[in-house]
């Protein structure tokens, strides 16, 4: 699906993309890991033009980005996920849903509801249709956002730590959606410190530092024997951290 | 004192100035209601403008901001009314035709009050978009909306439960405001004030029934105001 090859990106002088080339094929779950300012949200937002890179190219199925495919027509096919979930606060969940059914596929009122009401059951919420984001917790917000990105059909979908502000309690309810999804043959790259994902729903495992991709390969391969002495601090220094807390709501444990 | 007192003519004004007041309210209210939706829709212009457009329009924009907020509302409306028609006149001449360009006195005033207050308007338009979270643009753009269908499908809606509210200041502002377009020759409350003031001497009762026209006006206007205040801070987000 994307080809990448010498992605550049700089603010001013600071190089946060140094030389990113990467493929993601199509049907790939494709987890991005990294320590803080290491360029990952930057890479993502790469991907879908709400950063314009400053170098390098990007090819998605065959059409080079910014010129052959618009920013416009490629987000209709690769939808986003926040960390911040980032819902209309001003509509109704249903309608949070449906607007961009309706106003940009110029889908019927009547079958984009129909859409978003068998979304909502897939993420768990049925009962919520009528409630506004506020009245949420982070995790259901969170699915509701999922389901507000599915509605659009897209071949792919990125996440940008998509748990990363939840509690932890929150932290499951989100990531066994995004299993399902996974499960469904969803396309996804998912930038994530939860480990315990990244190891079991991934196809491959990238680790960032520095604007580099330091290594990439399968999670086996990446966190039980890294190849580079960056990536193996990277995983010390966080799967110790968080091992005990994974155990402790019982979430790696929970199967594909 | 009541010997005084007994001196002045409230009534016989009353019957003279009352109806003409009442005349020049209507002129009042429409010149407020055309030029508060000028300067609407010229604020949210220069707010889009300056938040959005190419570099350096963006600065040619904040320019004419900084010349309208430095000079006082009544030169630039005594510059719209005289001086604009001399000078569009000068330029035509210079070209080689002969014009008799004027303006009337109420579109001067009009104009005058919608580009003196649109620029006001378009600082707190301006703030509104900007207090709005990038987030709910990015998250807009990311469905497929372009720039201008996320500003004003998505942004602009919440943006506008803090504009409305100060807009509405201006309304009232505004309306208090346009006794300024007497010295542009428009026949509105104070210019009636003053001619029948000077031909009967009834200074201090015109002058009194003109203040308390201007309540009468504003008063049940700011409390529009503030109810609609009230109403949007109390419905959901
Ligand atoms: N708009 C910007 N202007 C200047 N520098 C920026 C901007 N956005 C990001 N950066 C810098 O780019 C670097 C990479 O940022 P990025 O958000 O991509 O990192 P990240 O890997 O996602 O980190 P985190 O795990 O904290 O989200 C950081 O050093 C950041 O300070
Ligand atoms: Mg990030």
């Amino acid at each position: 699906m994307f080809n990448i090859f010498n992605l550049q990106k700089n603010y001013g002088k600071t190089e946060v993309l140094k030389n990113i080339t990467l493929r993601i094929d199509d049907g790939e779950a494709v987890c991005i890991i990294g320590p803080s300012g290491s360029g990952k949200s930057t890479f993502l937002r790469c991907l879908n033009l709400l950063e314009v890179p400053t170098g390098g190219r990007i090819f998605y199925n065959g059409s080079l980005l910014d010129q052959e495919l618009d920013s416009k027509r490629l987000r209709r096919e690769v939808g986003m996920v926040f960390q911040k979930f980032n819902l209309f606060p001003m509509f109704t969940v249903l309608k949070n849903i449906m607007y961009a059914p309706v106003h940009i596929n110029k889908m019927k009122y009547k079958d984009a509801e129909e859409l978003a009401r068998s979304l909502l059951e897939k993420v768990g919420l049925a009962n919520r249709a009528d409630a506004y984001p506020s009245m949420l917790s982070g995790g259901q917000q969170q699915r509701v956002a999922i389901a507000r990105a599915l509605a659009m059909q897209p071949k792919m979908l990125l996440f940008d730590e998509p748990t990363s502000a939840l509690d932890p309690e929150l932290v499951g309810e989100v990531l066994q959606v995004m299993k399902t999804l996974r499960s469904d043959g969803m396309s996804m790259v998912v930038v994530t410190h939860e480990m315990g994902f990244a190891r079991d729903v991934s196809d491959r495992v990238v680790f960032m530092d520095k604007g580099y991709i330091v290594e990439e390969g399968k999670p086996q391969q990446i966190f039980n024997s890294p190849q580079q002495e960056r990536t193996q601090q990277f995983l010390n220094r966080i799967i110790l951290g968080r091992e005990v807390v994974q155990n402790e709501y019982n979430l790696s444990a929970a199967p594909l | 004192m009541n010997t005084t007192l007994a001196q002045l003519h409230f009534e016989q004004t009353a019957q003279i100035l009352v109806p003409s007041l009442v005349h020049g309210a209507g002129l009042v209210i429409e010149t407020t209601l055309i030029g508060f939706l000028l300067a609407a829709i010229f604020g949210i212009l220069l707010a889009v403008g300056r938040l959005f457009a190419w570099r350096p329009l963006r600065a040619i924009l904040y320019s004419f901001l900084e010349l309208i907020r430095g000079t006082p509302l009544l030169v630039q409306l005594v510059y719209i009314y005289y001086v604009v028609p001399l000078l569009l006149n000068l330029l035509a001449s210079m070209l080689g035709y002969k014009t008799d360009v004027q303006i009337s006195p109420i579109s001067a005033g009009i104009i005058g009050l919608a580009v003196n207050y649109g620029c006001y308007m378009s600082e707190v338009i301006r703030a509104g978009i900007l207090s709005i979270d990038d987030g709910q643009t990015e998250a807009a753009l990311c469905l497929g909306f372009g720039r201008f269908e996320a500003l004003f499908r998505i942004i602009m809606p919440q943006a506008l439960r803090s504009i409305i509210p100060s807009l509405g200041n201006y309304l009232v502002m505004m309306i208090k405001d346009t006794s300024l377009l007497a010295y542009v020759a428009v026949n509105e409350l104070l210019l009636r004030t003053q001619t029948f003031a000077s031909q009967t001497f009834f200074t201090i009762e015109a002058y009194t029934y003109l203040a308390i026209a201007y309540l009468i006006l504003s008063i049940p206007l700011s409390h529009c105001v503030k109810l609609v205040e009230y109403k949007l801070s109390t419905t959901r987000r």
